[in-house]
């Protein structure tokens, strides 16, 4: 039997072996990434007199595999050209703001990266980013305007991507009960009333019964209609169709109190209270698609235009037959533009090599991968308006046929209806919607009205929207 | 927690070196207080003092943050309430559940071994895995839980899509979580001693008499840790609204340990976020020393005490 | 015994077992209730996604597809996150249960200056939620240290006693072990470090079993300690992994149903080898006070 002394100080000695051992490989693993450039500020050295490549890093959301397909791509503009080279580090997305606070805190900022779309102008408004608009000088195309982020008048970010509002449907579920498909041109766009009337056609009961028809049952529904996302940001397109909006076009004065704001908060909630048309908004996962058209069981979606690529074009595959639409409108034609973030940090020492790598990254033939796949719209105008350019983005096997997406999709995000969300003009869009989220909880269940729901808080909406809580 | 009695200059009391062995034993101890519990609670305080959002320098601003959050948070009445709740419907529920369960096991029944593992093992899975899986049976147009409903005629319940019931069924996944209180329970029904039971039984005690005067007053120093337990980890819920309702609907799940992190991580309201977590802390403090305060009425010490 | 008296003792002895055949019955009701939200999950694991989202919805799924996990696995690094995992869980655990011992002795055995107000500081610090201290702690650890993307935040703690809650429990079990062990041994000529590593470690090991399985089941499941301190993918350990892996799947439920329940085993299989010691523990000496 081993004495207890020896066993006590075994053990002890294998902790601390073992400790060591962990702490030693850490560090190991430390060093080593720590040459690479990855969040340290060795990346950030100026370079010396010998033409050494200058290295900056960008951070991007995603897992480790879109990381290292993003440095794919960046090893081809580090090969392209030797003063510049760029290092790639990826983070979850869950993570990536809190990630990128505390790197802030501790001064180790990358030089340039993704930034969500509401937390841009709150960053600009602490000094963190670097005014970009010098980026497109003497190019040939710049961005859509739409996908500006401006603060006191100074672009401060591009969009890396651009991203619509669009109506989704099953067609074959259209072709099952003899309705006719949303339109895809703009002109001939769907009231709302008219959207509810399609849909109420879509909407069966177990008994086969439709809506305004004597004994149905909502109790038993098996088939929907229509599905309306009711995420905060996204409501505010109801609310501008509806000659409302959640701000003034200047994003100093909050317009959600209005009634004409208030009034089309209402209509999506009735979609679910009164017209018996749309399952209840779960609301918090983001296979809002998967959940509705690829299932078979909403005939109608709206959601972003992201979805081709992301959970569509494999359904495809298998079987869906689906098409795009532009939005129904209340009063007037309405779809929100937005897309993530490239910004310049401005701890960086490199502002000049940073803006270069972003227009270059930025640039559509460098993420050709995204695009294809429907995931990313472009950002430069001349897709939009050259034809061939076009063509090369859209004829493809992922996507829906070409004339419905040019249509519905590229023509409409170019039209005066597509609207820049309001994160790209406005501070503090986070404490509101996430304030508007939980002001609306009850209106979607029917349990109040967005009437009280809003008027009541509409001091605390206005407070959220200058940062005070 | 009694304050320490110096007795007039009897250094007899304390053996030297017996005081030695036990501070180099405590070394890890003292460590981990100072760094890893009352430095950073003092600079939590320091921090609420300030209006740090991370980006910038940290600037004094006084009591403004907690003045803020007692008068103009929108969040804060409501996430306190809904903590209060869920931690009541939480605890109570876990102690029924565990007890009852362990005194089914208690009996002599087959297979005891594998059943007690299969009450325990939701315990050890990981969390937020759990509330996903959980969240399709609770799913309010397709979910399981209303396909059985609607089979039987009763109407949808919106489950956690609800207000009104969105902290129950968060509870009932919290019992069903609570089988490390089962193991526990078990154990210490195993310890009654068997002798008052049979003197109870020959006195014509019946189950219910037994039961309410020889095993709750024997179980009481248990029922006690695990009220301890289960009340301090069900006040700082934060999991199921981090995995699922993110605060909803409407405040009804907004946590108050949540709403600290909402504040810190999401909003980058560092002082603020640092006034909210004192809020809790005091909630904590405040039912913890009630449960100490009132624990000596009730609990029946067996083998003495050593506090 | 009289005749009466046997027949009485018969029908004790009958309606006990009747009692437990019915105990039996309700319990086994109550554990398939529990094993049920288990068994949706692993179900789901087996489906295709549009099977997932079909309604009604149904118990079992139409192919039992086991390929799930071999896609799965192709993508979820599972076995790498579980080395890592286990580089953070195994120092903690021994260091853990060893200080936790250390200083459960000193508050359960020996006298000295303080240590009612040491024993309230410890009490005190169990109502910390990590919360709490967790941004102090970011900003000490990587500000002030400089530490960045590296496992010490999460393993150096538990060098510091494994936390309040196991020092407690350490405690409780040293002080229901007879001091006369510890007089035996005095007798005998042992110290009191002696006493501790040959007497009273090995009598509660039990406990220290325990601890170890706490420490190993915080550790598992802290996602959000882990989240702030790892940065590179490869250093991510089970709770990450899979956290990421549903951020990447964009919603393939079946793949990330999959990976959780690969994620379930180590625990379940840490609980089935150390239950034995677990409960036993418990049982021989007691949770009194």
């Amino acid at each position: 039997m081993i004495t207890g002394k020896k066993m006590g100080a075994g053990l002890l000695s294998a902790a601390l072996v073992i400790g060591v051992i962990g702490c030693g490989s850490s560090e190991d693993k430390e060093t080593n990434t720590a040459s690479k450039g990855t969040d340290t500020t060795s990346s950030s050295e100026t370079s010396s007199s010998k033409t050494e490549k200058v290295k900056i890093t960008y951070s991007m959301w995603g897992s480790a595999e879109e990381g290292s397909v993003t440095q794919a791509v960046a090893d081809k503009f580090n090969a392209s050209q030797d003063r510049i080279e760029v290092e790639v580090v990826s983070i979850p997305w869950e993570t990536y703001m809190t990630k990128l606070n505390t790197q802030a805190t501790g001064g180790q900022l990358p030089d340039t990266g993704m930034l969500k779309e509401d937390g841009v102008i709150q960053w600009s408004s602490e000094g963190m980013l670097n005014d970009v608009s010098a980026m497109y000088e003497g190019s040939d195309s710049k961005p859509l305007d739409s996908l500006a982020y401006k603060y006191q008048g100074k672009t401060v970010a591009y969009a890396a991507a651009n991203e619509i509002l669009l109506l989704y449907y099953n067609k074959d579920m259209f072709d099952k009960a003899g309705v006719a498909y949303p339109p895809s041109v703009l002109d001939q766009a769907w009231t709302w009333d008219e959207f509810v009337a399609a849909a109420k056609k879509l909407t069966v009961d177990k008994n086969g019964k439709h809506p305004d028809e004597e004994g149905f049952d909502a109790n038993g529904i098996v088939q929907y209609g229509a599905s309306v996302e009711n995420l905060p940001w996204q409501l505010e397109t109801w609310t501008l169709s509806n000659g409302g909006g959640f701000y003034s076009t200047d994003g100093t004065d909050v317009r959600i109190g209005e009634d004409a704001s208030i009034e089309a908060i209402q209509k999506v909630a009735d979609l679910y209270l009164k017209d018996h048309v749309a399952p209840l908004s779960v609301g918090q996962t983001d296979d809002g698609i998967q959940r509705t058209i690829i299932a078979g069981t909403v005939a109608m979606a709206t959601n972003g235009a992201w979805n081709v690529g992301t959970s569509l074009n494999t359904a495809k595959e298998e079987g869906l037959n689906y098409g795009v639409a532009v939005l129904p409108y209340m009063k007037e034609k309405v779809t929100l533009n937005t897309g993530g973030a490239n910004v310049v940090f401005s701890q960086t020492k490199h502002p000049k090599e940073a803006m270069e790598w972003l227009k270059w990254y930025n640039s559509e033939e460098n993420n050709w991968g995204l695009i294809s796949s429907g995931i990313w719209m472009p950002t430069l105008q001349k897709w939009y308006t050259d034809e061939a350019l076009t063509r090369k983005w859209v004829e493809n096997p992922n996507f829906p046929p070409y004339e419905e997406y040019k249509s519905a999709v590229v023509d409409y995000a170019q039209s005066s209806a597509a609207r820049p969300a309001s994160w790209f003009f406005t501070n503090y869009t986070t404490d509101f919607n996430t304030l508007l989220g939980s002001v609306l909880g009850d209106v979607w269940t029917g349990k109040t009205t967005a009437k009280d729901a809003i008027t009541k808080n509409l001091d605390a909406l206005k407070a959220a929207h200058t940062g005070n809580k | 927690m009694e304050t320490i009695h110096k007795p007039l200059k009897r250094r007899s009391r304390y053996n030297s070196s017996e005081a030695r062995v036990a501070y180099i034993c405590l070394i890890p101890a003292f460590l981990g207080l100072f760094f890893l519990t009352y430095a950073p609670l003092l600079g939590v305080l320091g921090i609420s003092l300030t209006n740090w959002t991370g980006l910038k320098s940290p600037q004094f601003i006084g009591f403004d943050n907690y003045v803020q959050l007692f008068t103009t948070d929108p969040y804060i009445k409501d996430s306190i309430i809904a903590t209060i709740y869920f931690a009541f419907l939480s605890v109570i529920g876990s102690m029924v559940y565990s007890f009852f369960i362990a005194m089914l096991l208690n009996r002599k029944i087959p297979a005891r071994g594998l059943l007690r593992a299969i009450f325990y093992v939701p315990f050890v899975l990981p969390a937020a895995a759990i509330y996903v899986g959980w969240s399709w049976l609770y799913e309010a147009n397709f979910g399981f839980f209303n396909f059985l409903l609607s089979q039987v005629g009763l109407n949808k319940v919106l489950f956690i899509a609800d207000s009104s019931y969105v902290v129950p069924s968060l509870s009932l996944i919290s019992v069903w979580l609570s089988g490390n209180l089962i193991v526990i329970f078990l154990a210490g029904l195993q310890n009654v001693p068997g002798v008052y039971h049979e003197a109870a039984e020959m006195d014509g005690a019946g189950a219910w008499k037994r039961f309410i005067h020889i095993t709750l007053p024997s179980m009481s120093p248990i029922i006690f840790y695990n009220l301890l337990m289960s009340l301090i980890a069900n006040l700082q819920v934060v999991t199921p609204a981090l995995a699922l309702t993110n605060g909803g609907p409407g405040n009804s799940s907004r946590f108050l340990t949540y709403l600290m992190y909402d504040q810190a991580f999401v909003n980058y309201k560092l002082g603020y976020a640092c006034a909210t977590t004192f809020v809790i802390f005091a909630i904590l403090a405040a039912f913890t020393a009630v449960l100490f305060k009132t624990s000596s009425r009730w609990i029946y010490n067996e083998g003495g005490d050593d506090k | 015994m009289s005749a009466a008296a046997y027949g009485r003792l018969r029908s004790r002895k009958r309606n006990e077992r009747m009692m437990n055949m019915a105990t039996f019955v309700v319990v086994i009701f109550c554990a398939a209730l529990v094993l049920f939200p288990i068994w949706w999950i692993f179900r789901t694991s087996l489906m295709t996604n549009a099977e997932i989202y079909r309604y009604p919805p149904s118990l079992t799924p139409d192919n039992w597809l086991f390929s799930n996990y071999e896609k799965t696995l192709q993508v979820f690094k599972f076995w790498k996150y579980l080395w890592n995992t286990m580089i953070i869980i195994v120092p903690a655990c021994l260091a853990g249960t060893f200080t936790a011992a250390l200083c459960g002795y000193a508050f359960a055995r020996l006298r000295f200056r303080g240590k009612n107000l040491i024993w309230a500081l410890c009490v005190g610090s169990m109502l910390l939620p990590a919360m709490v201290t967790l941004i102090p702690l970011y900003i000490g650890w990587t500000r002030y240290l400089g530490i960045h993307d590296s496992y010490l935040p999460l393993i150096l703690p538990y060098f510091c006693g494994g936390g309040a809650f196991n020092i407690f429990l350490i405690r409780q079990f040293m002080m229901s072990i007879p001091r006369e062990l510890d007089q035996a041994a005095t007798i005998d000529g042992a110290g009191y470090f002696r006493i501790l590593f040959s007497i009273i470690m090995p009598a509660i090991k039990p406990a220290m079993i325990v601890v170890a399985l706490f420490i190993f089941i915080g550790l598992w499941n802290d996602l959000l300690q882990q989240m702030i301190y790892i940065n590179s993918s490869d250093k991510y350990t089970i709770a990450l992994g899979l956290t990421n892996f549903r951020g990447q799947l964009k919603s393939d439920w079946s793949l990330t149903m999959a990976a959780t329940c690969l994620s379930f085993a180590p625990g379940v299989l840490f609980y089935l080898i150390g239950q034995r010691y677990f409960v036993e523990g418990i049982t021989l000496t007691g949770m009194k006070g």
